[in-house]
Parts: structure tokens; C-alpha cells; sequence
């Protein structure tokens, strides 16, 4: 089997194909400690692209709480309980991905979810590890707690999808690295939803095919942000591409966040997909529970984002968020303000870091009237 | 792995899945097409590098593409509005998408919003694709049967009393006809006027008091039977000539009156219209009792300039969606949030410090912090001297602040000159936007008075007027005692002990509100409360508190705003963008357009018809209270002694035509009683709707309404948590079914009663609108609005239609509550000028609430309803229930609203709930949610799936009354006392006195539709005894509780109407009721009017009346039925190890974060 690099884990992993990356990798950086669960995104993406019949429970963005939630129900606990602990050493994953626990011509390692776990679809809604006492009292950490995962297709660097379809209708776009199935090839096997770690491909009982998030590829060939950034109101999602070709440019947003300053990490690294959908760690919740989701960074990057205030460079890439429908591919920080530009260079944010205040008169003389902010 | 071994694999699968599903296969010519490419395999030899045919990505790109797009305005009551885009193909909207047009948003100066606004929109509205098009549109009129036949019958009535047979008023059961427009206006029209006359005049008053109503509300129709039509329009400004059409139909009642009276322009009398603010307890009634004025809040982009976030019973980020973002942003640039509630809120998942605190002990809280603040000596000595009635003296033997008159003799008022106008008793004084501050005039001023203080320099009384706030008091080089007794004497001669409001009130915080017994009332430990003090100390300008409508609910909420606006002067936090106070519930300022008099105010005898000029002003319709009619259409009596202030009296309710609003009959506290009781002496009922929610289901007649992406007249909007003011802008899109818009509709039942009258005044009122003009009548208000005045509608309406709003035209940008007291040296809105922390007025010496309190919660409480939590204090002398007339031993719901019994913390923590007796335990608290802005779009179905942990899109438990379904949040080791599971069906009982309904004994059909039926959800996040069920569903009703039955699937579906519950039975309603409290029904309160800077005493509503207590039940849970699938055994997410207190060890293992190991 071939081997790839697989940055997110300091080594190279097994994979049943190589192949040079994509031209740009599309990646999405979502801030935990923003999302409110609105499920808006979950609409937005609901109503445009999977609204037909056979599409009921088809839902390739979701919002769940953790740890009592998930959609499917149990998709990460599942995989987690057929597999040893993921081990890591000074950023290194020592323990097997999922590609490799088995021989070479084996599928990655999976679980098909049964009907029942596309049942309740917000199982775990806001319930928390501990029971609060009367009079509860705490701060930092919480000593009980829960936190909201939003959750699209990962666009992976080595798809499960891919790996598994044995019909070789799964593939990753070379100009942006978007995972697509094929809808015409497809017959609906079904061994990529067995793959896929996210559980992010579903099988729709009418069309007889599996279906996943495009990466809103539509509007992605127009410059333009996925359904699900564009309708976040938490304000939570920043869209762009990652290089791959060279070094990671300090002038890319997504780029500096996520590899230069590492304050947004891969979920579950350790199944050895290279997922593109990286995670700012929510700072109210202990490290254990979320190393085991996003990796060994989560205590450096949740330090990093409660210093925000004397951080201005990045402060300023994280007030791009949710600002413009374009995607940004260059942004700079300038005293008061970030700017971003699109691909075409063109100006499509210019932020505040604080909103503007105005004072009027008392009496505005141009239209014979007294303002005031009583009335 | 081979990649030709791959291809062999997939043929394989593939001939076998042909063969074992061939029919189906064969059906999908798709399939079949490819299967035929299976003959000549396409070799793919590295699906990671190079895909060889991707002309199929075409299919999205098609799904994608879309004919055209506009923008409609999405406004429900949540207090955002949203302009939004809807994508148009082949004709039907498909999608819709936040527009981004607020960063382009301008003021009349060309000041401009940032980037930072966008997007503004939420999952309810990008879903309405689904309720434009949905089932439940009300898609034309629609007239319950019997109603029409008693139109048809010619209104046939008892020959003593008037009453109508009950045959008649058969709603919730009754079938329906659909009708067309010209017959659902003539019958309302023939109605209304049936009724009016019916009412009218000395054979009127007799008929209303052989029906037993209070004979004081009977005087108050004064025989126009018109005023017993009442006419409500829900939350107004969210539709400001669409919603307040309600308003100017009730004033074109007049033409009516005087038909049936012939009273002429000057006497006849409108209808009443409902207040709205107040009637969703909205209202933070104490904030006009310390302010003068409604409300004090702020935009909530404000909070990134605070050091410190209070967010205070709010669940800021379930409740305010599109402006969570500006919290989460001010604490990444490095604001505090503390989270107070009840509860681990969602909110609190965002809190970096939060505190658990027991319901309904809020004014408790706060006065715990005022206790801190003074002892510790962390308050602002200079500003609570100069700014606050902290410093004035209080005659010890009245009760009553001491005036400037009383001590000196010949004491000539001063003449005020700071921020003021003064008028002649009975002059007008200039137009609201002429209006460059408070105008008050002479025999107002007169009542008022001037205050004294002791100068510590003189020792001696010193006179201080209402011009002397901030530094205009600094000035003066007078320095006020504020701690100490004084002996003052008056210019009469006599002697009297006076003290401070500081001192009286430091007294009281000492004996009764130190942090050891605050933190017994309250749950919050000493260690919290005194924190908080401190930090808040600490923070002056740079506190901004946060307040929800948790605690607002509560019959105490006067006492909280007291209290907290207690602690904010103290520590110098009002009026600053950074320090200020604001209350969060309701889209209620409908005084931004406070130039709606030219239109709800339009002298419907006089209608100017010249576009060009300014409407002449005749109000001929009162406002009232809903809270008395949902109080039993009753006023506050106890013994003899009637609590209901002269001001406020209602009138009996005999027809009711509502818009914009489920609240009024669908959602309303103590709804089962409501239907049951009270609306059952209604004689008419119109709703207008664009989907068909429970109110309908009550209703007499539907009116069906444009949704808002068809809306063909302009309208406007604002927000009171954003800067924005939004218009409307007619659309589009064709009407999808034979809908009206609201003003239509108004319109066209004021017609038909001038053709059954023979009146064609009514025509010329509405002339503009049946022109195509509406624009006329937006526009006046806008000229005639302090902060509207020099937009023109045009403009406005083609900025939104591409997606822009304006910006409001406040002094500030963004808003900031009393900026100008804050910043500008202006007085408040009160007798002193100063916030004022102590109430002389009697109503509130008899209450016991001259000073703040803390009163246990009336119902939620585990102890003793409604005390007043103190120790013996000289200030506090409330009437006793024997002072009434009333035994004191005397408990029950109805006399506990006007019952003041004083108990010290230690007596009330030792005594019990009277419901305990019969087995009730559990505080029961309806808070609101994500997944529903009111009961607006929760049903929709892609939306409500996602409603709490029970949402399954293909209902595999055919008990499930929708896609989802409603339940009860319980602590795991309540529940498990109880022997409840998760997941199990419960039955939720409140008191059995007057819930569900009164007389429910008799009813056992009303009992089994009223009774609250749902599943118990283990939630860890709610401390013991205390539940929460979610105010946002949609209640059972006649008709969905027997479809429930009769329907194979057991979809809680109507199958008359098609309204969909989300309960099986009951609602959350059914646990509560109507409250009057008697301090929120003063005659002798001052307060600023609703629209404009004139003072006025007594009721205003939406500013001084009623708020009722709709968080308030005290409950008992009794298991009804297992929550496993058909009722067996546990429901499957709990028997699978999934659910708290069931987990699985896997589960255990990944909380405890074991699937991870770090080497080093």
C-alpha cells in the first residue's frame, strides 16, 4: 500500500492511493466558542441541497452537543469502541489510523449505522456531564460542561470515501480538493458510509445512491463561501483554501490559523484522514475530552485564544469571520481594522475590531426635529 | 490494494444488488442507463488523482442555478427582524439567504454601519420555503359553523340577559367553511355591530351585569357598547401600519358608537385596543418606577466596550441568535461574561464565570450585592449623592418623601430649567418631535414638589430640586448625608424624625439581605454574591447587566428591576456604553415611531384626504390590559377593598379581533381556562393568520393574511436590540393563495359595518390604502417621529428591497439607554429627577414595597407564596389581609396576590407551599428556545426535528404527536425518586384549584385535552426540584387530541383544521395563569407617557399596568406510560447507555477523555 504524509499526525501513513495534493485544499475553520447550535447552517444547506424525498434524515451539516449528542447517533463513539486509545508522543500518533488496523486490500475501519441512528436528531441537546447543584458556582474550566460540534464533510486529504468505494465513484477534485461522489456512478453500496469516520456519506432509499456535502462547489467556482458559512450567525465559520503548494503564506487566513499559529486543530486526527474541517477548542471544557477529538494541541491553542485581546494579528483573521460571502484568500491587520481580499484581489472586508459609535445633535436643524434616545 | 481487484469487487456487488432489488433497479432508468456502461467498465485508476468523467457535477450546478430573487422582511416577535433573500425558480421561492446588506446600512448623515452585522438571519427563517408553501397556510377566509349561524340566525340572544347560547360557541369543536372575502366581512362587520348595540346604553349596562361582570368594569364602558369590542395587534412595531391597523380599527369604532348613539365626534367612543409589551410580560414593571420611563436597555453590540457582563436569567444565545456573536466577540477581546440562571443554560456553556441561582429570587440577589457594595464601602459616593433619591429625606411618620414645602415656610417651587418644558394644566405643549424634553405641566408640578436633603456642612435641611441631578448637584457645594435620623422641623411648627432613603434602606439591607442569608434564599453561596459585588465595584462605566425574561416572569419582577437598577447606581453603571442596565424580552418601542398618532390617532370623523398634509389627531379609543381578561375578565378585589387602580379599570370583553399574535388565545397563560371559561362569554372572535396556529383553532373567524414574502403594501419595523429601522418593502411574489394583507383586512370589516350601518365614513378612513397609497400614512408617521423625522418611505423601501436597512435616528449610534442622563446632566424621568429607589406612593406603603424587597415568587416557590421577605423595619407597614377583610390563614392562588405577610429569611425558609400537602414539589418554569421565536415557524418540520432530544423525521413511535414533541427537563435524581426513566410519558400537574381550568371536575373531555401530557427528559443541567419545559410549542386542542386517536399514523393533526400540536396533551400553559399584583395597577405612579416626553399618572399601557406571572407554577409529576417504543420499556437512546445517569463505559470512558493517551 502506498504511504502518504499526513501532517496532522507527524507521519507518514498507509493509504490504498497516492497522488500529489490539489492544487489548493478547501478547509473551514470553525470557533467552538462562538457556535450557539442555531442549526441555521443546518437549514440553509437542508433546504438548498437535500430536500427531496428519500432525503428525510440526510443531513450533511448538523450541529450536536457534546459528548451526549451525535447525528448519526454514536459515529464517533462506535469507531472509538472498536479501536485501541490513540496514543500520541511529542505530536507524533503513534497508534494505528484506520487505514492501516487491517491488511491492505481490508476497508478502512467502520461501522454502518443502523436506521435507528438516524432517529433523534439532536440526541444530547445542551445536557451536560454533571449534575448542577443548587447554588452551583464555578468559573475557567467548567466542572461540568457541554459544547456545541457543528459538522460537514471533512474534504479529507485522504478520504475514507475514497478509500472504501469500491466502485471508484468517490474522488477529490484537483482544483480545490472538494470530495464529490459521483451520482451517476454511485449504486449505492453504501461501503463509503461504512468508511467514513464523520459519517458524512448517506444512503438515500430513493435515488439508491450515496450522497455527501459538495463543498457548495457551485458557488465555490464563483468565489463565493458555502451555504452553510454564509447563513452562520454565531459568526463561527471562515472558509478558504489551505496551500499546498510550498510553504503556508502568513497572509492566507486560513493558513496562518491553522498551520502557522495552530489555533485551529483537525477533529479526531488520529483516524488518519487528513480532515480540512479544523476546530478552535472550546476554552470552558477539560483537555482530556478534547484531546481525544482534536489532538494533542488542544492546551496551546486554548491558551492562545484567551490572550486573543494582546494578540492583534490574529484576533484580526478571527473578526473575518462570518464578514463577507466572498471567500477571503488574503487579509492584512491594519491599527483599528483587518482587511480581506478575494481572489481577485478585489477588497470584500474591511473590519473593525470595534463597532463605530456616532453622537448626534440634540436638535438636527436639517429636519426641524429633537432626536432623542428616549422617545 | 489492486486497483483491477477493486473494479472486480464492485461488478460483483453490483450484479448481486441488481438481482436481489431488479424490480426496483429496473425502475431507475438512471441505473439502468449505467449499468449498461458496466458492459465497457471505465477504468479509474486512482480516483485520488484524476477522475475521468465529470460532466454529472452539472446536476448541482442545476439544482443551484435559481430564475430571480428578492428581499422580503422576516419579523417575527424576537426582536431582530431580518431582511432576507429569497431565491425564486420556476416561480416558487426554493431558498432563502441572509442579504448582507447591514454593513451597507446608512443614517440620514451618511454614518454607516460596519462589516461586523452580517449575517442576520436564523434557521426559523430560512425554513419559512417550507410554511409559505406549507399545509397549515391559512389560505382563505375560513368562518366556524355555528358562528355563522348565529350571523345567519340574526344574532339571537337570551331575552333577559343578552347572553348567546353556548350552542353557538362551540370553538375548538365546531367544523369550519371557507367563505369568500365580501361574506367574512359582512358577517364580522354585522357582528361587531350586533354586539355594540347589544351593549350600548342603559339596557347594555343591565345585560353586562345580569351576566355577572364587576360592575366597576361595566360603569367603565360608559354605555358605549363599542368598548366592549376590543382589538389587539400583536407587538405592534413589528408591523407599523400592518400590525397597527388594529389600532386605527378600533378608533373608526367611534363612526359606530355614534351611529348607535349619536354622540358626534367629541363623545362617541372607540374600541379598546390591548396592550402588548405588558401583556407578554415583556415589561420590566420597575423600571418606570426607579426611571420614569418604560424601559431602559441598549443595543447589544454594546457589550464589547464592558470590562464586565452580567447576563442575568437571559439565554442570550438561544434567545438573541444573530447578535450572540457580539458576546462571544467582546469575550475573545476580553470581557467577562458571568451567566446567572437557574440552570446550566446554553448560555452558560459561554460564561466564564456562572452561578445557579433558585428561580424567582432575584430582587433577593441583587439586594445581596447592594448589601456588599454599601458595607464594603465599594459604592460611588459622588454619584449616588448627585444622581439618586438615595440622599433625601423620608418623613418617618407619613411614609411619604419630605418636601421643600413642608419644612420651609413660604416655599416658592423652583423654577425648572433643566431639560424641561413647562405647560398650563389642559395646554398641549408642542407636537412629539418638537419636543426637546419632559413636558410637565404646572399642576403636575405642583403634586411634585421639591425634595430636601441634610447638609452634613450646615447641618441642616436643605432644599434640592429636580434641575440638581449630576453636575448640576456637584455645583451647588452642598454635601447630603446619607446615612443618619434626623429631626426636622416643619414650617408648621412640628417636629418629625426624618432619615435618608440610604439609611432606611441600609438598615433594611443589614437585618435582612447580608450574603450568609441571601445565599439561604437564593442558592448563590456568600463567596459568589460577595464576588460579584466586587467585581461590579470594581467595574464602574464598565458593568453592563445584561437582564432576561427569566426573572421577569416572576410576580416579583418589579422588585428585581428595583433591585438591580439598585446596584447599577450604586456602582455608576447606567447611561454609559459601557455601564448601563438593560431589560431583553419583547420587540416592544413603539414610541421610535412615536409619531403613530397620525395614524392609529386619525379622527376618524375628519379623515384628511389630502396626501400632502398631516393627519388632525382625535383618539377616540382606550387602551387596557389583556391581563384581566385573562385574569377571568376580572379586576383585583380583595375582601372589599378593590386593588385595581381607577385608571386601569377594563371593560368586559364581547368581541375580540386580533393580528400578528398567538398569544392572545393559542399561547396564552392558563390557556385551558382561557378557552374553556373566559373566551366561552366572548361573542365574537377574529384572528388574523398566514398559518393556522391554536389561536384559530378558537376562533370565529380566519382571516387569512400575506405571509411576509408576499406582502404587497409597504410596512415598516424597528428592533430594540439593534440600531436599525427596517422597511418592508412590498414584494414580488404573487399571492400563493386568496390572501389579504392585515390593513385590508381592517379595512374591510370597518366597511361592512358602515354598509350595515349605512355609513360611508368608513370608506374615507381608510381612503389612502384602498388607493394604492398606503405610503401616505407611513410616511406621515415618519415625518411626525423624533427619530424617523427626514426619511422618506421611497427611499427606504428601495434600499430594502435590496436587502439594506436604515439606521434609526437616535441620538446614539449604537442606542444607549438613557445616554443623555448618562452623559448630559439630564434629569431622569421622575418627581426628583434622580432614580428614585424609594416609592411613597400608598399603593406601595400598603404593598410593603415603599423600599425594595424581596417577595418569595407567588407561585414557584418551595416555601411560603408571596411573603415579603424582611425584618420589622419602621418604613414597612403593608395593609395585613385582615386590614382587607381577609383571613390571613387564607393561601389560595387568588388571595395571595394581594396578601403582604412579613416574614423574616428564617421564618420563610421554615415554612412550606400549601401545595406540598397534596404531593406538588417541583418549581415549573417555561422558558423560551432556539427552535422557536414564540410558537412562530416550530412547526415547521425540518426545523422541529431538531427540537430537543425526541425529534425523529419518521416518527417510529406513532405516540409522537409531530416530528418532534414536547417534554419536561428534570433532574435525573428527582426523576429517579419519582420513578420515572428518561424518556417516560409524565402528566404534569399544577394547582388543582384553577388548573388546567377551573371546574376541570366537570369536564372530563376538557380535562383529557388540558391535562399535560409529555416526556420527562433527564437534564443535568437543572438543579433539584426545579423543571423547565419550553414556552415555544405549539398546545393540544379538541381537535388534535381525538385526531390522535382516530388517525392510523397518531399525528397529533387536526383533521378539520390541520393545526398540528406538538403535545399530546396539554401545554406548557396548562401549568400557569393569569396574576395581578397590586403595585403594577397604581393611580399615583408618574411615569413618561408611551409616545413622546409628556408625564403621565396612573395606567399607560406597555408602560404602567399589569405584567402577569406566566414563569410561575409549583407542580406535581406522575409517571403515565413507559417511553420504550409502544410503551414498553425504556426508550432506546436511555436502554442503549446513551443518555446521563444510563451511560455505557465506553461512554464513561470518552467523557472522562480515556480514548487518548499522551507519551511523553
Amino acid at each position: 500500500m502506498p504511504t502518504r504524509t499526513n501532517w496532522q499526525l507527524g507521519r507518514d501513513i498507509e493509504y490504498p492511493y497516492d497522488a500529489p495534493p490539489p492544487q489548493k485544499q478547501v478547509a473551514y475553520i470553525f470557533d467552538i466558542n462562538k457556535c450557539i447550535e442555531c442549526q441555521t447552517c443546518t437549514i440553509a444547506c437542508k433546504t438548498c441541497w437535500t430536500s427531496a424525498k428519500g432525503e428525510e434524515t440526510i443531513f450533511w451539516n448538523n450541529v450536536e452537543t457534546k459528548p451526549y449528542g451525535g447525528y448519526p447517533t454514536t459515529w464517533d463513539l462506535k469507531l472509538l469502541e472498536q479501536r485501541e486509545p490513540a496514543q500520541w508522543q511529542n505530536g507524533v500518533l503513534k497508534t494505528k489510523t484506520i487505514f492501516e488496523d487491517h491488511g491492505p486490500l481490508d476497508s478502512p475501519t467502520g461501522h454502518h449505522p443502523t436506521p435507528d441512528d438516524y432517529s433523534a436528531l439532536n440526541l444530547g441537546e445542551d445536557d451536560i456531564t454533571g449534575t448542577v447543584e443548587q447554588g452551583g458556582h464555578f468559573s475557567g474550566v467548567h466542572p461540568m460542561w457541554m459544547f456545541y460540534l457543528a459538522r460537514i464533510c471533512n474534504h479529507c486529504d485522504n478520504p475514507a470515501c475514497v478509500a472504501a468505494c469500491p466502485r471508484k465513484a468517490v474522488y477529490k477534485r484537483d482544483e480545490d480538493g472538494i470530495v464529490l461522489i459521483d451520482q451517476e456512478r454511485c449504486r449505492g453500496y453504501q461501503e463509503c458510509v461504512k468508511a467514513c469516520p464523520y459519517k458524512k456519506t448517506f444512503f438515500n432509499m430513493i435515488s439508491r445512491t450515496s450522497e455527501k456535502c459538495i463543498g457548495c462547489y457551485p458557488r465555490v467556482e464563483q468565489g463565493e463561501v458555502a451555504l452553510c458559512v454564509e447563513s452562520c450567525i454565531g459568526k463561527i465559520r471562515l472558509h478558504g483554501f489551505l496551500s499546498t503548494q510550498g510553504e503556508p503564506q502568513a497572509d492566507n487566513p486560513l493558513d496562518y490559523i491553522v498551520k502557522i499559529r495552530q489555533l485551529a486543530l483537525p477533529l479526531y486526527p488520529q483516524f488518519g484522514t487528513g480532515p480540512n474541517v479544523y476546530y478552535i477548542p472550546p476554552v470552558h471544557v477539560p483537555d482530556g475530552f478534547l484531546g481525544q477529538l482534536f489532538g494533542p494541541n488542544v492546551e496551546k491553542a486554548k491558551a492562545m485564544y484567551s490572550t486573543l485581546k494582546n494578540d492583534k494579528e490574529l484576533l484580526g483573521a478571527l473578526l473575518l469571520f462570518g464578514a463577507t460571502t466572498r471567500i477571503v484568500t488574503k487579509f492584512k491587520v491594519n491599527e483599528n481594522e483587518v482587511i480581506g481580499w478575494d481572489v481577485k484581489g478585489e477588497e470584500v472586508a474591511r473590519v473593525p475590531f470595534t463597532e463605530h459609535t456616532y453622537i448626534r445633535d440634540h436638535y438636527d436643524k436639517r429636519f426641524d426635529v429633537y432626536r432623542h434616545n428616549t422617545t | 490494494m489492486s486497483n483491477s481487484q477493486s473494479s472486480n469487487i464492485s461488478r460483483r456487488q453490483f450484479l448481486f444488488q441488481t438481482a436481489a432489488t431488479g424490480a426496483s433497479v429496473a425502475l431507475i432508468s438512471q441505473q439502468t442507463v449505467s449499468a449498461m456502461q458496466l458492459l465497457s467498465p471505465v477504468d479509474i485508476a486512482n480516483p485520488l488523482s484524476q477522475y475521468p468523467n465529470r460532466d454529472w457535477e452539472k446536476t448541482y450546478r442545476d439544482l443551484y442555478h435559481y430564475d430571480s430573487s428578492f428581499t422580503f422582511l422576516c419579523a417575527p416577535n424576537d426582536t431582530h427582524n431580518c431582511l432576507l433573500r429569497g431565491f425564486v425558480k420556476n416561480g416558487v421561492v426554493t431558498r432563502i439567504a441572509p442579504t448582507y446588506g447591514y454593513q451597507k446600512a446608512t443614517d440620514l448623515d451618511g454614518n454607516q454601519a460596519g462589516q461586523r452585522w452580517d449575517p442576520r438571519c436564523c434557521q426559523k427563517g430560512l425554513a419559512l420555503v417550507r410554511r409559505f408553501y406549507g399545509d397549515r397556510r391559512c389560505k382563505r377566509p375560513m368562518v366556524r359553523k355555528g358562528f355563522m349561524e348565529w350571523v345567519k340566525s340574526d344574532f339571537p340572544r337570551d331575552e333577559n340577559t343578552g347572553a348567546v347560547d353556548q350552542k353557538y360557541l362551540q370553538r375548538g369543536r365546531d367544523s369550519w367553511v371557507a367563505v369568500s372575502w365580501d361574506d367574512a366581512f359582512e358577517f364580522a362587520g354585522k357582528a361587531l355591530t350586533n354586539i355594540a348595540q347589544t351593549y350600548s346604553g342603559e339596557a347594555g349596562k343591565q345585560r353586562l351585569l345580569a351576566q355577572g361582570y364587576d360592575p366597576l368594569m361595566v360603569d367603565a364602558t360608559k354605555g358605549a357598547g363599542t368598548q366592549t369590542l376590543k382589538f389587539r395587534g400583536g407587538m405592534p412595531p413589528l408591523g407599523m401600519t400592518r400590525v397597527f391597523a388594529q389600532y386605527r380599527e378600533a378608533n373608526a369604532m367611534a363612526l359606530l358608537d355614534d351611529k348607535i348613539r349619536g354622540k358626534g365626534e367629541k363623545e362617541s367612543l372607540g374600541g379598546r385596543g390591548f396592550d402588548n409589551y405588558s401583556w407578554h410580560t415583556d415589561l420590566p414593571p420597575g423600571h418606570p418606577m426607579v426611571t420614569g420611563q418604560q424601559t431602559n436597555d441598549f443595543d447589544l453590540c454594546n457589550v464589547e466596550h464592558a470590562n464586565l457582563l452580567l447576563v442575568w436569567g437571559m439565554n442570550w444565545i438561544t434567545t438573541k441568535m444573530p447578535d450572540s456573536h457580539w458576546m462571544t466577540e467582546a469575550r475573545m477581546k476580553g470581557t467577562k461574561v458571568v451567566v446567572i440562571a437557574v440552570e446550566y443554560s446554553a448560555t452558560s456553556s459561554k460564561a466564564d464565570e456562572a452561578i445557579i441561582v433558585r428561580p424567582g429570587t432575584t430582587p433577593a440577589l441583587a439586594l445581596g450585592i447592594a448589601q456588599v457594595l454599601i458595607s464594603e464601602k465599594l459604592f460611588d459616593d459622588a454619584y449616588v449623592k448627585a444622581n439618586t433619591d438615595l440622599p433625601l429625606l423620608v418623613r418617618m411618620d407619613t411614609g411619604e418623601m419630605l418636601r421643600a414645602s413642608d419644612v420651609f415656610t413660604d416655599y416658592k417651587l423652583a423654577t425648572l430649567k433643566n431639560s424641561i418644558v413647562m405647560i398650563k394644566a389642559g395646554e398641549k405643549g408642542p407636537p412629539i418631535h418638537k419636543q426637546p424634553a419632559l413636558v410637565l405641566n404646572e399642576k403636575q408640578r405642583e403634586d411634585w414638589g421639591d425634595f430636601v436633603i441634610w447638609d452634613a456642612n450646615k447641618k441642616q435641611p436643605v432644599a434640592i430640586n429636580r434641575d440638581q441631578v449630576s453636575k448640576h448637584f456637584a455645583q451647588l457645594g452642598v454635601n447630603p448625608e446619607l446615612n443618619g435620623e434626623f429631626q426636622v422641623t416643619l414650617a408648621s411648627g412640628e417636629t418629625i424624625t426624618c432619615r435618608t432613603v440610604f439609611d432606611a434602606t441600609k438598615e433594611l439591607l443589614d437585618s435582612t439581605y447580608t450574603p450568609d442569608k441571601v445565599a439561604k434564599l437564593t442558592w448563590a453561596p456568600e463567596a459568589a454574591i460577595q464576588g460579584l459585588a466586587r467585581q461590579i465595584g470594581a467595574n464602574p462605566e464598565k458593568t453592563l447587566f445584561t437582564v432576561g425574561m427569566g426573572p421577569n416572569q416572576f410576580f416579583n419582577n418589579d422588585l428585581k428591576d428595583r433591585a438591580i437598577f439598585l446596584v447599577a447606581a450604586l456602582t455608576r453603571n447606567l447611561g454609559k456604553i459601557s455601564g448601563n442596565v438593560g431589560s431583553y424580552a419583547g420587540n416592544y418601542r413603539a414610541s421610535f415611531f412615536n409619531g403613530l398618532p397620525q395614524y392609529i390617532g386619525e379622527d376618524p370623523f375628519n379623515p384628511e384626504l389630502d396626501p400632502n398634509k398631516p393627519a388632525k389627531l382625535n383618539k377616540r379609543w382606550k387602551a387596557e390590559s389583556v391581563h384581566y381578561f385573562n385574569h377571568g375578565d376580572t379586576i383585583l378585589r380583595m375582601g372589599k377593598t378593590v386593588l385595581t387602580g381607577k385608571t386601569h379599570i377594563p371593560t368586559p370583553t364581547k368581541a375580540v379581533h386580533v393580528s400578528n399574535s398567538n398569544s392572545l388565545i393559542g399561547n396564552v397563560k392558563g390557556h385551558y381556562d382561557f378557552v374553556i371559561n373566559v373566551l366561552s362569554r366572548v361573542e365574537f372572535v377574529a384572528q388574523n393568520e398566514w398559518w393556522w396556529t391554536a389561536s384559530c383553532e378558537y376562533a370565529d373567524i380566519v382571516f387569512a393574511v400575506d405571509s411576509w414574502a408576499e406582502l404587497k403594501y409597504p410596512d415598516m419595523s424597528i428592533s430594540v436590540t439593534n440600531p436599525f429601522l427596517y422597511v418592508f418593502p412590498a414584494t414580488p411574489l404573487k399571492r400563493i393563495h386568496d390572501t389579504r394583507s392585515d390593513n385590508e383586512v381592517a379595512a374591510g370589516i370597518c366597511k361592512a359595518i358602515g354598509q350595515a350601518t349605512g355609513d360611508d365614513r368608513h370608506e374615507a378612513y381608510w381612503h389612502f390604502m384602498d388607493n394604492g397609497q398606503m405610503r401616505t400614512y407611513i410616511q406621515r408617521v415618519l415625518d411626525h417621529s423624533n427619530v424617523m423625522r427626514g426619511y422618506k418611505i421611497e427611499d427606504l423601501e428601495k434600499k430594502a428591497a435590496e436587502g439594506i436597512p436604515a439606521i434609526i435616528q437616535t441620538r446614539t449610534y449604537p442606542k444607549i439607554g438613557a445616554w443623555e442622563q448618562g452623559n448630559e446632566d439630564k434629569p431622569w424621568y421622575t418627581k426628583s429627577g434622580r432614580l428614585e429607589f424609594y416609592r411613597e406612593e400608598p399603593e406601595f406603603r400598603d404593598s410593603g414595597e415603599n423600599m425594595v424587597i424581596h417577595r418569595e415568587p407567588i407561585d414557584s416557590t418551595f416555601f411560603e407564596p408571596n411573603v415579603i421577605v424582611a425584618t420589622t423595619h419602621p418604613l414597612l407597614k403593608p395593609k395585613s389581609p385582615e386590614d382587607y377583610g381577609v383571613s390571613s390563614s387564607d393561601i389560595s392562588g387568588d388571595t395571595r396576590q394581594a396578601r403582604h405577610v412579613i416574614k423574616t429569611v428564617e421564618e420563610v425558609l421554615a415554612s412550606v407551599h400549601p401545595l406540598n400537602e397534596i404531593g406538588h414539589g417541583f418549581i415549573f418554569h417555561t422558558p423560551k428556545y432556539r427552535h422557536g421565536a414564540h410558537t412562530t415557524a416550530v412547526d415547521t418540520d425540518i426545523v422541529a426535528a431538531w427540537f430537543g432530544p425526541f425529534g425523529d423525521m419518521l416518527r417510529r413511535d406513532k405516540r409522537m404527536p409531530f416530528v418532534t414533541e414536547a417534554y419536561i427537563d428534570i433532574n435525573p435524581m428527582d426523576a429517579k425518586a419519582l420513578g420515572v426513566e428518561d424518556g417516560d410519558y409524565v402528566y404534569v400537574d399544577a394547582d388543582p384549584h384553577d388548573r388546567p381550568f377551573r371546574k376541570w371536575q366537570n369536564n372530563p373531555e376538557g380535562y383529557e385535552v388540558a391535562r399535560l401530557l409529555v416526556r420527562a427528559r433527564y437534564y443535568p443541567g437543572t438543579p433539584r426540584g426545579v423543571t423547565r419545559m419550553w414556552h415555544n410549542m405549539y398546545s393540544a386542542s379538541f381537535g388534535t387530541v381525538k385526531a390522535q386517536k382516530t388517525n392510523s399514523t397518531g399525528l397529533a393533526k387536526s383533521a378539520e383544521t390541520g393545526y398540528q400540536s406538538i403535545f399530546r396533551g396539554g401545554s406548557h400553559q396548562s401549568c400557569t395563569r393569569g396574576w395581578l399584583k397590586p403595585t403594577w395597577m397604581t393611580d399615583s405612579l408618574y411615569v413618561k407617557g408611551l409616545l413622546g416626553q409628556k408625564m403621565a399618572q396612573g395606567f399607560v399601557p406597555d408602560v404602567h399596568c399589569p405584567t402577569g406571572a406566566p414563569r410561575e407554577a409549583y407542580v406535581k409529576i406522575t409517571k403515565a406510560e413507559a417511553g420504550g417504543l409502544g410503551g414498553e420499556g425504556l426508550w432506546a437512546p436511555a436502554a442503549k447507555g446513551l443518555r446521563p445517569t444510563y451511560e455505557r463505559d465506553s461512554l464513561k470512558q470518552f467523557i472522562a477523555g480515556q480514548f487518548i493517551s499522551m507519551l511523553s
